[in-house]
């Protein structure tokens, strides 16, 4: 599997798709909360002024008010960070967006622990519980430049809200412009039989490096994007793990009631195999690189080679 | 002298929805009596301005509660629903008697109000949300130049929510002029007096500060209350805040200004005795 450096960030790569899907819905309003040139919506705002809504600072509000526009009929997206639209704004989220089923869409920057930077104010490690968790929610979490834009397409062609989960930095680009994503797909990136690794977003690239680490050594790793986290493809887990008999779920996340808690379940119901799970362990992380912070927190490739090799042992 | 034939028709107005304003509040005492739970004393307090909006403002209409052009209505302090159920009912968007059904399993009066509900345009209940969302639909009726008027009721405990002020905020930077909203100023909120709880006052000064349009009425004199929603809905450039000094549990005595009115029903003898006084045969 190729690595190719990505140009842009996943934010801005669904900001820009979104400029583009602006002509294809003319109806499409945006609205953002102060960071329109951190989510790159001021690229829509630039082309569609009359469009486009600041909201200012108040992420509770904008959610609001783009649940008062599309109660009227509209399809809005909603731009912020994930800390803030999934805690700060998340009774909105639910009770008003959610329970109504309204077309609002998020445009969800700074996912996981990529603003490493910025602290953990800024770091969105509960967002995958809190919307995943909600009634009538779809989520997804693509890994790179091609996923997130097409992520526009598939939220705005499902009806009812729809999270997308972006990161803040450039990281990888491995799919071209033909390929195709839809609502509760996935995608086998690299075959392998001796152990299935399953996951979303950033941590695809950690996945990917430790699969070659792991072939080097002889153990062939299947690695799994479950870019849509809800509904989550089970059927491809299934007949992933059905050929390897084990599990690894690494994520950008807190291990509790995250994407490892939803497989694990599903393989205890469905078919049990041997399995484990890497992520936050009910723990805050810190400020500072994005990969030293992944390693120090155990979700590096290093520790993803480790963990699989301990599972087949 | 006679009066001028504008005042004898608005007088005309005043008399039918003062007399329509008894009608809610019997119905509201009723159900909630009859459900044993639901919130009765700011329903009572705000049952003199959703009458004036329901009887007379509101361009609405129960065959089709959907229909684009009609003004909007939200009551943002949701929990007092029986005041709005009672209205929705006697408007004609469901039968009279489904009011006897609030609060119980497979009603589709729910305990606090859903857009699900014939004539409810949004879901509200978590206080301020209401609020948000009128923005929203203000919005959208201003900037895709619509022709409907949006009205939300507010609480005065309500209020205390951050919520509430950005909202404020963001329907001055947008010119909501088609946006009004009322805060029934009952003075009371669940554990208490507003004053001992957070105090809001002044709330108009307050709503003055984020550049809105105030107007202080009795919330209880019918034609101030007529008067000053049809001056609110006329006025450009601003967004109007009616703010409506009310009482708490209007038009019961015994339930007036009474905390445990707030949230609970009365008891069979406060339940005859308030139906009395509301047909004033006391």
């Amino acid at each position: 599997m190729k690595l190719k450096a990505a140009k842009v960030p996943t934010r801005r790569a669904f900001a820009d798709r979104l400029v583009e899907y602006g002509e294809i819905d003319p109806e499409l309003i945006v609205f953002d909360a102060d960071i329109g040139y951190s989510t790159y919506t001021h690229l829509f705002g630039d082309k569609y002024p009359e469009r486009y809504f600041n909201m200012g600072i108040q992420e509770l509000n904008a959610v609001d008010t783009a649940a008062g526009m599309a109660a009227e009929g509209r399809t809005v997206l909603m731009a912020s960070y994930g800390v803030f639209l999934t805690m700060r704004a998340v009774e909105a989220i639910r009770s008003f967006v959610c329970y109504q089923n309204l077309n609002v869409k998020f445009l969800s920057s700074h996912g996981g622990l990529t603003p490493g930077i910025d602290g953990v104010t800024h770091q969105a490690t509960e967002d995958m519980a809190a919307m995943t968790t909600i009634p009538n929610m779809k989520v997804l979490a693509p890994a790179d430049t091609e996923s997130a834009r097409r992520s526009v397409d598939v939220s705005m062609q499902t009806p009812g809200p729809c999270f997308v989960r972006l990161m803040r930095d450039p990281l990888f680009d491995i799919y071209g412009p033909d390929e195709q994503f839809q609502m509760g797909g996935s995608k086998v990136v690299r075959e392998g039989q001796d152990i299935t690794i399953a996951t979303y977003g950033d941590m695809l690239f950690q996945a990917l490096e430790a699969a070659e680490t792991l072939a080097a050594t002889g153990i062939e790793a299947e690695v799994l994007d479950l870019y849509s986290m809800k509904p989550v493809d089970y059927a491809a887990v299934r007949k992933s793990v059905k050929k390897t008999g084990r599990l690894l779920v690494p994520e950008d996340h807190q291990k509790r009631n995250g994407l490892g808690y939803e497989l694990a379940a599903y393989c205890l119901r469905e078919y049990p195999v041997p399995f484990d799970h890497m992520g936050l362990e009910d723990t805050f992380a810190e400020s500072g690189d994005y990969y030293k912070i992944l390693d120090k927190y155990g979700l590096s490739a290093a520790h993803i080679v480790e963990r699989a090799q301990n599972l087949i042992k | 002298m006679q009066p001028h034939k504008d005042t004898q028709k608005f007088n005309e107005r005043v008399e039918l929805l003062k007399s329509k304003a008894k009608e809610v509040r019997h119905h509201i005492v009723d159900m909630v009596y009859t459900a044993k739970s639901g919130h009765i004393g700011g329903s009572m307090s705000a049952a003199d301005i959703m009458t004036a909006l329901y009887f007379d403002i509101l361009n609405i209409d129960p065959n089709k509660p959907r229909w684009a052009d009609r003004d909007r209505m939200i009551l943002s302090k949701g929990h007092v629903c029986p005041v709005l159920y009672t209205c929705l009912a006697l408007r004609g968007y469901f039968p009279v008697e489904t009011l006897k059904t609030l609060r119980q399993f497979g009603s589709i009066l729910q305990g606090h109000p859903i857009s699900k509900t014939p004539g409810v345009d949004v879901s509200s209940g978590s206080l301020g949300h209401g609020f948000g969302q009128s923005i929203g639909i203000a919005l959208e009726g201003k900037y895709m130049k619509k022709d409907y008027s949006v009205y939300v009721v507010l609480g005065n405990g309500e209020i205390q929510e951050g919520l509430i002020w950005e909202a404020a905020s963001a329907a001055d930077k947008y010119k909501l002029d088609n946006l009004v909203a009322i805060v029934d100023d009952n003075r009371m909120q669940n554990d208490g007096f507003t004053d001992g709880i957070m105090p809001m006052d002044p709330i108009d000064k307050k709503f003055e500060a984020f550049n809105w349009e105030v107007m202080k009425i009795d919330g209880h004199n019918m034609a101030e209350v007529l008067a000053t929603i049809e001056k609110a809905k006329a006025f450009k450039g601003k967004p109007v805040c009616i703010v409506a000094n009310t009482i708490k549990g209007k038009g019961v005595g015994l339930m007036e200004n009474e905390q445990r009115f707030h949230g609970k029903p009365p008891t069979d003898e406060e339940f005859q005795i308030a139906l009395k006084e509301i047909r004033g045969e006391v």
